[in-house]
């Protein structure tokens, strides 16, 4: 077995770990990354993020389709070719890995297919899907495995039974279909086969869809859901499930006990991730591996063994891509020797369903649970003469405001394209901005991200689209 | 003396840049944190503030130059003989917290001990000049938790800054009389605290850290250095600070949650961290050094009484304060034969009117200062220039119940010492009675501080700052003289004199030649109807 040497190795080539590795070369460090696929991307592009967006866009054109009968036009039932929806969104995906491949060899990055375990604080041994094995010794590393989805422990091992990493290589558009989760990968996948054609039921142990999300935002979903979805089980527990022919038998409990079956042909768990901390061989080195799985780190994402940084999802939530890059690039720098940390004041959340929701900072959920005082100022969308040309007017734009600065500390939006308008508040949120600076920023004319502007007029009683009657 | 004025730290990552603006030329006066070039780095261009005040005698570089930090780029004069201050460019510390620089808190027990527990009123303290209220931003604690001494609180938001405001005691919170936001006045009480023997003991030092130290790590961008091991700093609390402005106080190493901001919403720009960072070059590890360390609890040796300083004594310990370490101190010593002048004192003195020889020595110092003008005079090391005054005006250090006063005889060298004597009592007795005016105590070029009356066979007094140089008189004692005509030993009262004077301005042969002058003008037997 060879011994090689690298400076910078980093492992896991998602998002997080590509970010990191690319900044480094460009830094000018030699650098190595390991991933067991055969380009950087990681789950985000080959099972996540990608793949499931380029399906949504497809879920979208169905339903805008449908929903154009209403203002006229009427296509038809549509003819959907499961196939080709398939290899459209595999040819997203090769696209975009196949991309990533050529921007690591322009960086001459040394990357290693394979899957590297620690033998010790310096060195990895790595198995090559080649079946070579090797070792390599390190000056610092950065653990970017991300995470994989939580499975459920009573599921017959059945390919009935999906998981999102399944769910998105759509091998048919199953009759009926289960969602056990109402959380955003769970609402994100049922839209998806709910608009290919299944009837979709969703199943949540809590009471309300999206927990932790701010039920004014998680109604205008759910509403618009219910017209869809066939089912929607809040206070739900799932407490069986066995394979029978053509589907999988799912025994219910609600919350006063009672107890109901229900056949379906597919089930998809989606009731969250897990990081990837095992198999890593960390017990060979320093590293502190907390209950939860995720490992320790400092701010500037070092781990408590002092050669060894750890980034995106195995580094603690949220476990998103775009934390995990910044986080990446962030502990470059700071192997670099630069005095930086991660200190972001807002990560923005998205979930792609329809319509959206989006937030950054804090959240009136999260401001009420701390005792904090803010001010919070809604502006619904029915004022907004651009979601009344989408026929959307489905859509809250919020802002969570610091009464004694007037600072901004949290903005949160649902209705359609709130994914894409988040960016004004992550940027409004960071620079400090206070609500009159976006009160004063002309915002363009007819659009959604106007609401953002009305919001913030909203705070001083004078928003031009909404009427409130003086207080005598 | 002149200095070497080199490129100050300005940063662990930053190890030279390029002198964009030399803001000052040769021949030129510059005060202390005086800019005195602008320095372009990586990060951001930033002002080098000078050490020292003096006169640029040298610039080394050119505007445009690249240079390195600790690179000699000026020689200053800053005007001293042999200036004992080695002026060192400072590097960035880490400022302590701002609750250190907060007066202790003030205390009044509210009601009375029940056994060992005890109530106590907390009091917001006087937080600095001017400040009389504040925003009660953030309250730190909850009703029923226990808090030590020197624990943070509350958050005081002032138009200075946010102060951390710390526990006076140790005990329970009972009672929280204000909410996150409330407007409070210094003084109020803001809280319940019991205080007894359910709780531990406050240990004595409580370090008030509330900055991790700045981390002391170089390496080349280029190479990921594995042993790299740097401790970031933790900012706790949320920030109004773009994220290029928090890179850029972490790049100076400095915590942006210190860092008042002068944008909307207490915002934080550029120029704030910029700004922060050059109070901390100038500020330099003197602060740190200055700082004084808590005081040990003394109440676990003994029984000890707290009292509030009267406003002289806080006067007096400030000035003597910035006296003692703005001026290089000499004191010279001598004797002076003062027989004669013992018999001329006691020939005017009468039974009801006992006289000083006080007022004989104004009128030998007015003389004497005119001979030696360097002794009248004040340092301006802002300019580089000596202010000589053509005025003589004496200040008389006065014991008073309530402290130390100087209240200062103008003209001494027009009057008479009978009328010296006169106007002295007058003030002394004014002083007694607290009816001094500010009028009265200023003015002065030169001060005596006559100690003989008391006893003593010498002292070192402190320079009364602005002036440049201050007469100590211990008690005169008979000694034997040896004359040389008669071969005999003949006793004589020898008066003990001490000169303390500014080195800055005076060298050392000049004090003890002013000195000696004084010693033979008492001992001059004429001199008195010469003076008149």
């Amino acid at each position: 077995m060879s011994t090689e040497h690298t400076k910078l190795v980093v492992i896991g080539g998602g998002p997080g770990g590509y970010a990191a590795a690319f900044l480094a070369a460009d830094m000018g460090m030699e650098t190595t990354l390991v991933d067991m696929e055969p380009n950087p991307g990681g789950v985000c592009l080959y099972r996540g993020c990608i793949p499931s967006k380029a399906l949504l866009h497809a879920a979208k054109i169905l339903s805008e389709a449908r929903d154009a009968k209403e203002i006229g036009i009427d296509f038809g039932e549509p003819k959907i070719d499961i196939d080709k929806v398939r290899a459209w969104k595999n040819k997203v995906v090769s696209q975009m890995t196949g991309g990533l491949g050529v921007l690591s060899k322009q960086r001459k990055i040394n990357f290693i297919q394979g899957r590297a375990t620690f033998v010790s604080s310096d060195a990895i041994n790595i198995k090559k899907t080649t079946g070579e094995e090797i070792t390599l010794t390190f000056d610092t590393a950065i653990l970017a495995t991300g995470s994989t989805p939580v499975t459920l422990p009573f599921a017959p091992s059945s390919p009935r039974i999906l998981d999102s990493t399944t769910a998105l290589n759509m091998e048919d558009i199953p009759e009926k279909l289960l969602v056990v989760g109402g959380g955003y990968i769970g609402l994100e996948l049922g839209t998806v086969y709910c608009e290919l054609g299944s009837t979709v039921s969703i199943v949540e142990t809590m009471p309300v869809l999206l927990p932790g999300v701010d039920r004014d935002l998680g109604v205008i979903l759910e509403n618009r859901m219910k017209k869809h979805f066939s089912a929607i089980k809040t206070n739900t527990k799932v407490n069986k499930m066995e394979e029978i022919k053509d589907g999988i038998r799912v025994t219910f409990q609600d919350k006063d006990g009672n107890l109901s079956t229900e056949d379906y042909n597919k089930v998809l768990v989606s009731i969250g991730r897990k990081p990837n901390s095992k198999n890593l061989g960390l017990e060979n080195t320093k590293v502190t591996v907390t209950p939860r799985g995720f490992v320790e780190v400092n701010p500037q994402r070092r781990t408590t063994d002092p050669k060894i940084y750890a980034i995106g999802d195995i580094a603690g939530d949220p476990m998103l891509a775009h934390k995990a890059s910044h986080e990446g690039r962030v502990a470059v720098e700071a192997i670099a020797g630069h005095k930086v940390a991660f200190e972001p004041q807002a990560i923005p959340a998205v979930v792609f369903t329809d319509p959206e929701i989006a937030w950054c900072g804090i959240t009136e959920t999260e401001a009420t649970a701390q005792g904090r005082n803010v001010k919070v100022i809604k502006f619904p969308w029915a004022a907004s003469g651009r979601a009344v040309t989408l026929n959307r007017t489905d859509g809250l734009t919020k802002m969570l405001i610091d009464p004694e600065t007037e600072r901004i500390l949290g903005v949160s939006i649902c209705g359609v394209g709130a994914g894409e308008m988040i960016a004004e508040g992550v940027l409004a949120v960071e620079m400090g901005a206070v609500v009159s600076d976006l009160k004063l920023s002309i915002h363009p004319h007819p659009t959604l991200s106007e609401t953002v502007m009305e919001t913030a007029e909203t705070f001083f009683g004078l928003s031009t689209h909404i009427y409130r009657p003086k207080k005598a | 003396m002149l200095t070497e004025f080199k490129i100050p730290e300005v940063g662990e990552n930053i190890s030279s840049g390029t002198a964009v603006k030399i803001n000052v030329t040769v021949g030129q006066a510059v005060k202390k944190d005086q800019s005195l070039m602008e320095l372009e780095t990586d990060k951001a261009t930033i002002e080098v503030p000078s050490t020292v005040s003096g006169v640029i005698k040298e610039i080394l570089i050119k505007e445009g130059t690249r240079v390195k930090v600790g690179q000699v780029i000026m020689k200053i004069d800053d005007g001293a003989a042999a200036a004992p201050v080695k002026p060192v460019a400072a590097p960035i510390q880490q400022s302590t917290a701002p609750a250190s620089k907060a007066a202790a808190p003030t205390v009044a027990p509210a009601q009375a001990a029940k056994g060992a527990s005890m109530i106590i009123e907390f009091k917001i303290p006087d937080v600095g000049e001017n400040i009389r209220s504040g925003n009660a931003v953030k309250i730190n604690v909850t009703v029923g938790q226990a808090v030590k001494k020197d624990q943070a609180l509350l958050e005081l938001e002032t138009d200075k800054a946010t102060i951390e405001v710390p526990s006076s005691v140790t005990g329970i919170i009972k009672e929280i009389l204000i909410k996150e936001g409330t407007k409070v006045n210094v003084g109020q009480v803001v809280m319940k605290i019991e205080t007894g023997a359910t709780v531990p003991a406050a240990p004595a030092f409580v370090p008030k850290t509330t900055a991790a130290p700045a981390p002391t790590v170089t390496a080349a961008a280029s190479q990921p250095a594995a042993l790299v091991v740097q401790t970031p700093i933790i900012v706790t609390k949320e920030v109004a600070a773009a994220p290029s402005v928090r890179r850029l106080a972490r790049e100076l190493g400095i915590n942006v949650g210190q860092v008042a901001g002068t944008g909307p919403g207490g915002r934080i720009s550029k120029e704030d961290v910029k700004a922060h960072a050059k109070r901390l070059i100038t500020a330099g590890p003197v602060s740190a050094a200055v700082a004084t360390p808590p005081l040990p609890d003394f109440a676990k040796y003994g029984e000890v009484e707290r009292k509030p300083m009267n406003n002289i004594r806080k006067k007096t310990a400030e000035h003597l304060a910035n006296a003692w370490s703005s001026i290089p101190h000499v004191t010279q010593f001598d004797k002076a034969d003062s027989t004669q002048l013992e018999n001329l004192r006691k020939k005017h003195s009468t039974p009801e009117k006992k006289l000083s020889i006080t007022p004989f020595l104004m009128k030998i110092i007015a003389a004497a200062l005119k001979e030696f003008p360097q002794f009248n005079a004040s340092v301006d090391m802002a300019s580089g220039e000596i202010i000589l005054k053509k005025f003589y005006n004496v200040g008389i250090a006065v014991d008073t119940p309530n402290g130390l006063v100087v209240p200062v005889i103008r003209d001494v060298e027009k009057k008479a010492a009978l009328d010296l004597s006169q106007e002295l009592n007058t003030l002394a007795e004014k002083a007694r009675d607290k009816k001094l005016t500010i009028e009265d105590m200023r003015g002065g070029t030169f001060t005596i501080s006559n100690l003989g009356g008391i006893g003593g066979t010498n002292f070192t007094p402190i320079v009364n700052w602005p002036e440049v140089a201050i007469l100590g008189v211990a008690r005169a004692q008979i000694e034997p003289k040896f004359d040389k005509a008669s071969g005999q030993f003949t006793p004589v009262f020898m008066l003990p004199l001490s000169l303390s004077y500014d080195h800055r301005l005076i060298d050392g042969a000049d004090g003890a030649r002013f000195l000696r002058w004084i010693c033979e003008a008492i001992e001059k037997p004429t001199l008195f109807s010469e003076l008149g």
